[in-house]
């Protein structure tokens, strides 16, 4: 039995609520920073020992709760938290803060370099991941910024568990967070939310430009626009021992969380023949079938349930009049593969609908992704053996952010820079102190 | 395999007699015959959707239903010429929307007369089902004109409006891609203080573009009683989203038109016909889209093969006997379920963020 969270305040949604929260967090944040930076640091860094040990009551509470709000199978969220959070420990707060700024006592302005948070952060949550929500309300605190989070329509429960976690941590740090829902079409209690001397939001492009245009200098917005990630094989992955292997991690990179995260591969390129893109694309197929006896499909909402089919629909067309395109499905639809004739790039519906494009070479892969360059996440690659180094050049050129090996799309480093965004200093206001 | 030219003019007069006869009567025999017909010849006529048929195994012998028909996905006009004639015959080619470096889909039509007929029909019935055969109504328009947009399925069928219904005040406010949203404020305080009813058409967005200039103008009319509102469209990959009540709310308050005079047409490029609210022809009663007798909709699971239990949402397949010179059965993204003699649709208005930071890649390639 799980004892019962820390409560959390949760403001109400009316903008002069949202007003007179993020002055109070301004008062609360101001008393934070006077205090030193290193014990906050130790005991944000011991919160995320607590959410990466598997049997911690916050992981546990997490994972009873969010099968429900947000569908995902609860072996799939076991795993996904598994993958996702073995990394994000104490130890990789400590090296992400030595990375950024040399030494946490810079959090503490007293040096030649100083570095602190804004008076009030604002984030602005979206999607339904939970691994994201849980570092977007830590990463403020340890700059020393207290949070106003919109929680996102999908996932309702996240940012109120980790919120209750840091509170029963630490009751001074917890009161430096305050949660407010509320629909984005709710403009009052928008425009109040974005008053805030800093916003952190991640959304489309449209929502972005839109945040964009009510955020501005002296302040500050990060913003995290939508992205999407694929996987690039060679040769080598694609033979062999190493085809079922790649085939495999491919599938989990598709599968866990139903290709709703920006860390989801939604395609595959292969540097290769047309033939040993269809055998890829064969052996994927058996893997995502074990994949749904796993870690089953969450249920789709109904846009994305007429997109799937849609696609799958209008695939089915293009195989019939074309035999270079293949497609292979499960018959209950739960997952769809198309074997590509040519590589160039063409909607993903997501809910593990992956296409697998052959190119003869990396210059052709350049050329293929050239219309969603801009919106590139992170690569998975394999296969390349001796021009390893000169493909991961390449994909680092077309904009990623992050290459990994497959099966380790969804398992950043706490360091990961986001966006190409450096993770902590965009949230800090920076001080060169000559005078010291 | 040729059809006879003669055969599918023959085909469409029957069709046409159906689109005119002002009674409206769902005759299910009547529309399978002509749905069977239809699907034997542009199985005859259209390549790509004969090799469709074919990997599905349904061609014209196998086929007693008309819900045994395939339809395609509306991507596929995208993808392929879907046509039973040569392109370059077409008289008009209607073009999904996008940017010039995006794919469109087209409708190719050899004929406008089934087109015509069939808007006029549907229009006449729910948008103004209170006029008299012989009134005409005055139609302010925020969308450009059929000769500015030749390649818009929505400007042709206002064009034709306009012209058949519409009186000499009537005219559209979107020109050079420029909404002339004052000009249309200074028409509208006209016509109210002269006490002239008029229809207003338009997208969506123009629509919620034009309120925010009323907002700023602190503009607020009275228009007359029986005025009336016509939107289509959504705000899919806008800015800004607004759930379509608040939307209707908004409109209620700026033009003083309530919101039973309000209506939502649901069409789409690749149809020859149009759906519309139902509040203007049957006041009081469910809000619902009516089908004209001439089209069919199926609400299926994800198969695609089974249609949902009754009262359940389901994927879209519309058979619209208008388009005699494509393909009549089409599998749309939408979702919708039945309800009474009409239907509902849903998720045209759902916003991305439910989807989570990926995103679909097709709103990517549209940015």
């Amino acid at each position: 039995m799980l004892s019962p969270v820390a409560s959390v305040p949760i403001v109400e949604p009316h903008p002069e609520a949202i007003r007179a929260a993020l002055e109070q967090l301004r008062n609360t944040g101001a008393v934070l920073r006077q205090c030193p930076a290193r014990p906050r640091l130790t005991r944000l860094a011991s919160l995320l020992d607590g959410w990466a040990d598997p049997n911690s009551p916050w992981r546990r509470r997490l994972l009873s709760a969010l099968p429900a709000t947000t569908g995902f199978a609860p072996a799939a969220v076991a795993t996904g938290l598994e993958l996702a959070l073995k990394k994000w420990n104490g130890a990789a707060l400590f090296d992400l803060v030595e990375r950024e700024f040399a030494d946490p006592t810079a959090c503490d302005g007293e040096d030649t370099f100083s570095a602190r948070g804004f008076p009030v952060t604002a984030v602005s949550l979206a999607g339904c991941l939970p691994t994201p929500t849980l570092w977007n309300l830590l990463a403020p605190l340890v700059l020393g910024s207290p949070v106003l989070v919109k929680p996102s329509r999908g996932d309702p429960i996240t940012a109120e568990l980790v919120a209750a976690s840091i509170t029963e941590l630490d009751p001074e740090l917890g009161n430096c967070i305050r949660i407010v829902p509320f629909p984005s079409s709710d403009a009052p209690s928008t425009h109040a939310f974005l008053s805030a001397d800093c916003v952190v939001a991640t959304g489309s492009d449209a929502t972005l430009r839109a945040i964009c245009a009510r955020v501005t200098p002296p302040q500050r917005l990060i913003a995290y626009g939508h992205r999407l990630s694929l996987t690039v094989l060679g040769p080598q992955a694609l033979r062999g021992e190493a085809l079922t292997r790649t085939a495999e991690a491919t599938a989990v990179d598709v599968a866990l969380w139903d290709q709703l995260g920006c860390l989801s591969s939604i395609a595959v390129y292969t540097v290769g023949t047309e033939k040993e893109a269809g055998v890829f694309a064969e052996a994927l197929a058996a893997s995502l079938t074990a994949a749904e006896k796993r870690w089953p499909r969450g249920p789709l909402p109904d846009s994305a349930r007429a997109a799937f089919a849609h696609e799958r629909a209008l695939a089915e067309m293009r195989a019939a009049a074309d035999p270079a395109v293949q497609m292979f499905e499960d018959p209950a639809s739960r997952w769809v593969v198309v074997c590509e004739a040519d590589g160039r790039f063409r909607p993903a519906p997501l809910y593990r609908f992956v296409r697998v494009h052959p190119v003869h070479n990396l210059a052709a892969l350049a050329d293929a992704l050239s219309p969603v360059r801009s919106h590139l996440a992170a690569i998975a690659a394999a296969g390349f053996g001796p021009d390893t180094s000169r493909a991961t050049r390449l994909l680092g050129e077309l904009g990623a952010s992050r290459i990994c090996p497959p099966g380790h799309l969804q398992a950043p480093s706490l360091g990961w820079h986001h966006d190409g965004q450096p993770v902590l200093l965009p949230l800090a206001r920076l001080t060169d102190n000559e005078l010291s | 395999m040729k059809v006879p030219v003669s055969e599918r003019t023959e085909l469409e007069n029957r069709i046409l007699a159906w689109m005119r006869d002002p009674c409206w009567s769902s005759d299910e025999t009547r529309f399978n015959e002509l749905a069977l017909e239809l699907f034997a010849l542009q199985y005859a006529q259209c390549e790509p959707y004969r090799r469709f048929c074919a990997a599905r195994r349904r061609s014209p012998g196998k086929v007693a239903h008309w819900s045994e028909i395939p339809p395609v996905p509306t991507g596929a006009f995208k993808e392929f010429s879907l046509c039973c004639f040569p392109p370059h015959t077409a008289q008009r080619i209607f073009r999904t929307s996008g940017t010039s470096t995006q794919q469109r889909g087209a409708l190719y039509l050899d004929t406008l007369t089934l087109y015509e007929a069939s808007l006029l029909a549907s229009f006449t019935r729910c948008v103004l089902p209170d006029l008299l055969p012989h009134e005409l109504m005055t139609f302010l328009i925020l969308a450009p004109s059929g000769e500015e947009a030749p390649d818009s399925s929505l400007s042709y069928m206002l064009d034709v409006v306009v012209r058949k219904k519409g009186t000499q005040h009537s005219g559209f406010f979107v020109r050079s891609g420029k909404l002339y949203g004052e000009e249309l404020l200074a028409v509208l305080e006209r016509t109210a203080n002269a006490g002239e009813a008029v229809t207003l058409c338009g997208t969506a967005f123009a629509f919620m573009h034009w309120l925010d200039g009323c907002v700023r103008k602190a503009a607020r009319l009275a228009l007359p009683i029986a005025s009336r509102i016509m939107e289509t469209g959504g705000f899919k990959g806008r800015s800004r989203e607004l759930p379509r009540s608040e939307f209707y709310a908004l409109l209620e308050e700026f033009t003083g038109i309530s919101r039973g005079h309000i209506i939502n047409q649901y069409g789409m490029t690749e149809l020859g016909s149009q759906f519309y609210d139902s509040n203007l022809r049957y006041p009081g009663l469910r809000r619902r889209k009516l089908a004209p007798p001439w089209t069919r909709l199926r609400f299926l699971d994800t198969t695609l093969e089974n249609e949902v239990a009754e009262g359940e949402t389901g994927i879209i397949a519309i058979y619209d006997l208008a388009n005699t010179g494509s393909v009549f059965a089409v599998q749309t993204a939408d979702v919708g379920r039945r309800v009474e003699t009409g239907f509902e649709i849903f998720g045209r208005e759902v916003s991305a963020e439910e989807r989570g930071c990926s995103i679909a890649a097709d709103a990517m390639l549209a940015d």
